[in-house]
């Protein structure tokens, strides 16, 4: 099964709900669960499947993903044949339609063109979960489908297979045939193609506003949960950064929280998801909340239902308390004074 | 191959035998440490860091783990065109299969790789020790010395200097004596195993010495009293820091503990001077709800369910509910039981310490437990019943 599929990821979207962490980077780079960034899920599940060659279509704010990816390393998609590919959108000025926009991957064709595979999977980038693509190709292969949409509850995960065959076809004639994007295709029934559904079990996230990404962040506290997503014999794989292992000091109180390497915890911290290289000061209680890596907590702070995005200072007796329906959010790289949160 | 200015020369096939059964199946250098290290990141990030891009990794025992390890450097960002990380293990050759007989052996068979970048100077390390150093700096002062050779040494109490190779300098700092373990010591000043040769003086000595069929074909013993009888200059570098050789079980530990004091030398957190390793990809750890985690050094992929205090835990280790963790080194994979304690202890790499089993020193000055399997058949109640 190996060679058969190649992998693409649409990296385009652009939503409005998740304004306050997108400001500098695009959806796929928005960090989370501890030492991730949400495409490394799918791009780990496209390796874990045997996919060899991934493309990537951004179109806004890629600085951070192309630093997040690199050479495809941490992937093992540092190919001499295949490997990682990186097609941006020459166009900024028309949006994006749907998932899959079939204008940006013929601005890129030569890749489909040149690519041996038989098939090809396109997946958004914003879609957390552990899931084999192989079952979905034998499935697809087996019942003859044109189009299998993989779904979670019947919802659709935007992940589809198709031969890249009948994908070049529907990029050559989307004057034509009207359809703009894959998921015009899928959404139409006038036409001829048989598109069949899969259903996977197990875990799913979709992130696609700032109470999904705080409600599926904490979710992950959830052992069953954890469980689903990281599975021994399919690891996520992501960008290394030499950290340390977390310190603990002496006055340290941990219950019921996730935390990734290189940080130093000297607080209180309840429920919470903690990025790597987090200093969390003396005193202070942080409760249901996700600080992003390298932010730093002062002494003497109260968080509660707060989001710190990358980056980010909090002084000392600093007191925020949202709630989990309307998380707060600090913004990366900004310093949050106590003047400034009464 | 494009000449280099200085490569490393790193001695790396130490059996370490006084930490038992920890290298029954490894060599010294690749012995985990500091929660997600193995004894050799140390020497290769001081590498790396000191801009130093082409290291010879001489290896003999147990080198399948080490091998694997360092791969091809990338870890260490020495992964390189030209230079970068060469695992040397003994070869043969037409004659015969040759074993490195003693650290000057090793060096001199593989003059070929050295000619090969046609080196100014050479560095020799040794992998077996817990340090962080600017080897730039130490070229530096070779070069501003004059020297031939360059020993870096460091300062040990005075209680302690007959358990070392003691250099005797004038206040030149060029090295006038060397004595190995001297029952009366002259000075302290500690040979710290680095050396920095200029590499025509250091090929000249090595086939010297490879010519005497009565040496040992030792740096310590044998090499360096040759160049101070033939009135080499021989100048010491006094580094002041953080070093350790971690020999020994206890050594090991203390090394361990060392990182949880928060005045100790040996900062890992230093941006500036990272060390670097192999990436074990796990998700970060997981403190569960009734877990408590104090003065401790956790690693990713960890689950903690219990209590862990004052100790240095690796990746992926399980830490069942109600056990008691204190003053511990769980090496990888090791899993704690429910309920079980464990205080004084080394726990080794995937081993299984039972529910409710109690490791800890029957007397208070008893050496740290190391607990294998061995040990825990030895130990559990049914064994002690049957015994």
């Amino acid at each position: 099964m190996n060679k058969m599929m190649l992998g693409v990821i649409d990296a385009t979207t652009y939503m409005e709900p998740l304004h306050e962490l997108t400001l500098q980077r695009s959806i796929a780079a928005i960090p989370f669960a501890g030492r991730y960034r949400l495409i490394d899920f799918v791009l780990s599940n496209m390796v874990n499947s045997g996919i060899e060659s991934v493309a990537i279509f951004p179109k806004y704010q890629y600085r951070s993903l192309m630093d997040h990816l690199g050479s495809g390393k941490n992937w093992d998609l540092d190919r001499k044949r295949d490997g990682l590919f990186f097609f941006p959108s020459p166009d900024l000025n028309i949006p994006s339609p749907h998932l899959g926009a079939f204008q940006h991957f013929e601005q890129h064709v030569d890749y489909f063109l040149r690519s041996k595979q038989k098939y090809a999977l396109i997946c958004n980038s914003y879609t957390v979960c552990n899931i084999d693509y192989r079952h979905v190709l034998q499935r697809h292969i087996d019942n003859q489908c044109d189009i299998t949409e993989v779904c979670y509850q019947g919802r659709s995960l935007e992940m589809f297979i198709l031969e890249t065959s009948l994908l070049l076809d529907l990029i050559a004639n989307r004057i034509h045939t009207g359809y703009n994007s894959i998921m015009d295709v899928v959404c139409d029934h006038l036409h001829q193609l048989k598109v069949c559904q899969y259903e996977h079990h197990g875990y799913v996230a979709v992130i696609d506003s700032i109470e999904s990404y705080f409600r599926h962040s904490l979710e992950l506290l959830n052992p069953t949960v954890w469980q689903q997503l990281f599975i021994k014999s399919r690891p996520i794989y992501t960008k290394v950064k030499d950290e340390p292992p977390t310190k603990y000091t002496s006055d340290a109180v941990v219950k019921n929280s996730i935390i990734a390497n290189g940080c130093v915890i000297e607080g209180h911290v309840e429920n919470s998801v903690i990025f790597r290289a987090v200093k969390i000061g003396k005193g202070s209680v942080v409760k249901n909340s996700i600080i992003m890596q390298k932010s730093q907590i002062g002494e003497q702070c109260e968080l509660e239902a707060v989001i710190v995005d990358k980056d980010a200072k909090i002084e000392d007796h600093v007191k925020i308390c949202a709630t989990e329906q309307q998380p707060f959010v600090v913004r990366k790289g900004t310093v949050q004074g106590a003047l400034m949160s009464q | 191959m494009i000449k280099k200015k200085c490569i490393a020369m790193l001695l790396a096939g130490g059996q370490g035998s006084r930490l038992n059964s920890l290298t029954k199946h490894l060599a010294k250098p690749a012995v985990p440490f500091g929660g997600k290290y193995r004894i050799i990141d140390f020497t290769l990030s001081n590498c790396t860091n000191s801009g130093i891009d082409t290291v010879g990794v001489l290896t003999q025992y147990q080198p399948l783990l080490l091998h694997s390890y360092i791969g091809i450097g990338s870890a260490w960002d020495l992964d390189r065109k030209n230079g970068g990380v060469t695992v040397l293990p003994p070869y043969s050759e037409s004659s015969g299969v040759k074993w490195y007989e003693g650290t000057a052996n090793a060096i001199y068979q593989n003059i070929n790789y050295i000619e090969q970048y046609d080196p100014d100077y050479v560095l020799i390390l040794s992998g077996d020790h817990i340090y962080k150093m600017n080897y730039a700096k130490m070229l530096d002062y070779h070069i501003e010395k004059k020297a031939d050779v360059t020993i870096s040494v460091i300062e040990v109490p005075w209680s302690e200097a007959n358990r070392f190779g003691i250099m005797n300098t004038n206040e030149q700092m060029e090295i006038i004596e060397f004595e190995e373990k001297p029952a009366a010591p002259k000075n302290n000043l500690a040979s710290m195993g680095i050396y920095i040769f200029n590499w025509q003086v250091l090929k000249q000595y090595l086939e010297m010495d490879n010519a005497n069929p009565n040496s040992s074909h030792d740096f310590g013993k044998d090499v360096i009293p040759l160049l101070l009888k033939e009135k080499k200059r021989l100048v010491a570098y006094p580094f002041k820091g953080y070093w350790k050789d971690v020999g020994t079980v206890k050594s090991l530990w203390e090394a361990n503990m060392d990182l949880l004091n928060p005045k100790s030398e040996l900062n890992l957190f230093d941006h500036s001077w990272r060390i670097y390793s192999v990436n074990p990809n796990q998700p970060p750890q997981y403190i569960a709800p009734d877990a408590s985690v104090l003065d401790s050094l956790v690693n990713e992929g960890c689950v903690i369910e219990g209590h862990v205090e004052h100790s240095v835990v690796f990746q992926g280790v399980h830490i069942q509910e109600g056990a008691f963790v204190k003053e511990c080194v769980v090496m990888p994979d090791a899993v704690i039981g429910a309920n079980a304690y464990i205080e004084k202890a080394i726990v080794p790499s995937a081993v299984e310490i039972p529910s409710g089993m109690i490791v800890r020193p029957s007397e208070p000055e008893e050496d740290i437990i190391l607990v294998t399997k061995e040990w825990i058949q030895a130990n559990s109640p049914e064994t002690v019943e049957k015994g």
